[in-house]
């Protein structure tokens, strides 16, 4: 039973590692994308080994985010990460958290301001009605 | 806004490190306590879509901002090309910036 566990432990972590793999690639495809437009927009050229270096050190920021994100949840004591975690963890950087915190705002605004507006307007509505 | 990461490709990342960061929590604490809080301990986090989105942002803003920190050096010496050595030279405050 022991073995069995262990097979399936390393068998578990190996598939664990073809998928690690496979994002990672699909992750460097989106960071290509991002750099050679950015680099356009600045009539630039980029490297590719440049491109390369930066697609490594951002998976590996996503990495470190997912982990410092999963234990501000947890110090809330919650099981779900909000986007109020995600800003906390770009706090050393205050300039950094504003454009998030903004960003943020703007995702908030979408759906559910609209909503909000047209209660309020119905509110006034209905009180400029009364009075 | 133009370019962005997809939410669902940087959940999965996320889960990927949720995983891994549980199983090695894990281990250690099957054999001192094997029916207590295994029911909560086990719940994996999760993230909502928000959360990705804003998370996605910030990768997104890494990524350009190496682009256009490294861009100012090439342009201060007048290549039309980033090279590894633009990177270099703006890659210790980048890092302390993220």
């Amino acid at each position: 039973m022991e073995k069995d566990d262990g097979d399936r432990e390393i068998e578990k972590e190996e598939e664990d590692l073809e998928m690690a793999e496979l994002l990672k690639d699909r992750f460097r495809l989106s960071v290509i994308t991002i750099a050679e437009s950015e680099a356009k927009k600045q009539s630039m050229e980029v490297s590719e080994t440049v491109v390369a270096c930066i697609a490594d050190l951002a998976f590996k920021l996503t990495e470190q985010l997912a982990k410092d994100v999963e234990m501000f949840s947890q110090h809330a004591g919650r099981k779900s990460v909000n986007m109020e975690d995600v800003i906390l963890s770009a706090h050393r950087n205050a300039h950094l958290m504003t454009l998030l915190r903004s960003f943020s705002h703007e995702l908030k605004g979408k759906e559910p301001q609209s909503e909000r507006k047209r209660k309020k307007y119905s509110k006034k509505d209905d009180k400029s009605l009364q009075t | 806004m133009g370019d962005t990461f997809d939410p669902d490709l940087i959940h999965s990342i996320f889960k990927l490190v949720w995983k891994r960061s549980a199983r090695e929590e894990d281990t250690p604490v099957i054999d001192v306590e094997v029916d207590v809080g295994t029911s909560k301990k086990n719940r994996p986090t999760t993230a909502n879509s928000s959360a990705l989105k804003v998370s996605c942002e910030l990768l997104r803003i890494f990524v350009i901002e190496a682009v256009q920190r490294a861009a100012i050096i090439a342009e201060a010496e007048g290549i039309e090309k980033i090279e590894p050595t633009h990177l270099e030279r703006i890659l210790p405050q980048l890092l302390l910036d993220f």
